[in-house]
């Protein structure tokens, strides 16, 4: 659904790092220098981010329509 | 040697977050209470109470919870007393009141509002939930002391680690530059010099041996016992310094309380075989 605020594996806070990763990412940068850049060490926490998959967006199309102004 | 003498410790690396410590004959088994404790018993604050008044977002009431205790809040030294003698914890209380009104938005810890300007959220950026226009929150948290055996949102401590000190012995002196063993190397840590075989950085070394597979004549590695490399990263509710003295008077604490309840038990002689 959202960026899991710790890595389930050693517990570091991952919850800060997702926006700037895909941020990254999306300017061009290679994952994995991204992830070396966030200073994200352990390939625990890397995966959590290489992984994640963000559907909450897709959920809020319909609640924006059933509370939006029109 | 006798055991506990003639110690020394010595930092190797030092960072915010990060701390790495070699200690040199000391009992490895203090080490690791240090590392047991410092993981599981040194009190922090994390959200433990939630009261939702509103929530419209599309995380349900629990997850939502779960997420608000996740987030780490600096923590006051000795300020917030652990453990409820009567049955009501020391709290914090903290708010989170927001509406997205005409567009989306996503609610951050730095919207978190606290009591207490010593206790605030350590990360600013987590992001907690992303609203719909029109949706909002309503919550009331407490902040109450724990420590990371009840849950690990207490923990102030992520990884911590002791392990014995390699000792990578080269029995020979090697001339045939074949390299297996710098390619075997998975911490690439060997070097050949002019036809020397080196190791640049020893703490680096997991002990794995395959360097020893790949070559037993020459290469032996073997793990100090006397020694152990302490290496700990943290979350940021406490200082290292705080985590690590706290850790030491738990332990005292403990074998005082070993001791008390020790000297209260009779011990009959006759009880004892001879
Ligand atoms: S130590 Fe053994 S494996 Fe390494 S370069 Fe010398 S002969 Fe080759
Ligand atoms: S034991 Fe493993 S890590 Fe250490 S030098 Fe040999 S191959 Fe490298
Ligand atoms: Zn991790």
């Amino acid at each position: 659904m959202i960026t899991p605020v710790r890595c389930f594996t050693c517990g570091s806070v991952i919850g800060d790092k997702y926006e700037k990763f895909i941020k990254l990412v999306e300017e061009g940068m290679d994952p994995k220098e991204a992830l070396d850049k966030l200073g994200v060490k352990r390939y625990c926490c890397r995966r959590m981010l290489l992984t994640h998959v963000e559907i909450i967006d897709e959920f809020l199309i319909y609640r924006g329509l059933k509370y939006g102004k029109d | 040697m006798s055991r506990g003498r003639g110690f020394s410790i010595k930092i190797l690396d030092k960072s915010d977050d990060s701390i790495s410590i070699l200690f040199k004959n000391i009992p490895v088994e203090i080490i690791n209470s240090i590392r047991r404790i410092s993981m599981s018993e040194v009190p922090t604050l994390a959200i433990d109470k939630v009261f939702i008044f509103r929530n419209d977002s599309v995380l349900n009431d629990q997850m939502l919870a779960h997420r608000l205790g996740l987030i780490p809040l600096k923590t006051p030294v000795d300020k917030y007393k652990y453990g409820d003698e009567e049955g009501k914890p020391e709290y914090v209380s903290l708010s989170l009141t927001i509406e997205a009104k005409n567009d989306f938005r996503t609610v951050y810890a730095k919207d978190i509002k606290s009591n207490d300007k010593e206790v605030y959220p350590l990360y600013e950026d987590i992001e907690i939930v992303r609203l719909a226009p029109g949706e909002g929150l309503d919550i009331e948290m407490w902040a109450i002391m724990g420590t990371g055996r009840e849950h690990a949102k207490w923990s102030p401590v992520t990884v911590c680690v002791v392990r014995g000190v390699p000792v990578i012995k080269i029995l020979k002196e090697c001339d045939s530059n074949c390299k297996k063993c710098v390619e075997a190397c998975p911490k690439n840590i060997l070097k050949i010099n002019n036809g020397k075989l080196t190791v640049t950085n020893l703490y680096l070394c997991t002990g794995c041996k395959l360097c020893e597979v790949e070559c037993p004549d020459y290469i032996k590695v073997d793990i100090d016992e006397k020694s152990s490399l302490f290496m700990m990263e943290i979350v940021g509710q406490l200082t290292i310094k705080t985590i690590l003295t706290k850790s030491f008077d738990i332990l005292i604490s403990k074998i005082d309380d070993f001791l008390t309840k020790f000297n209260e038990v009779e011990i009959y002689e006759d009880a004892i075989p001879k």
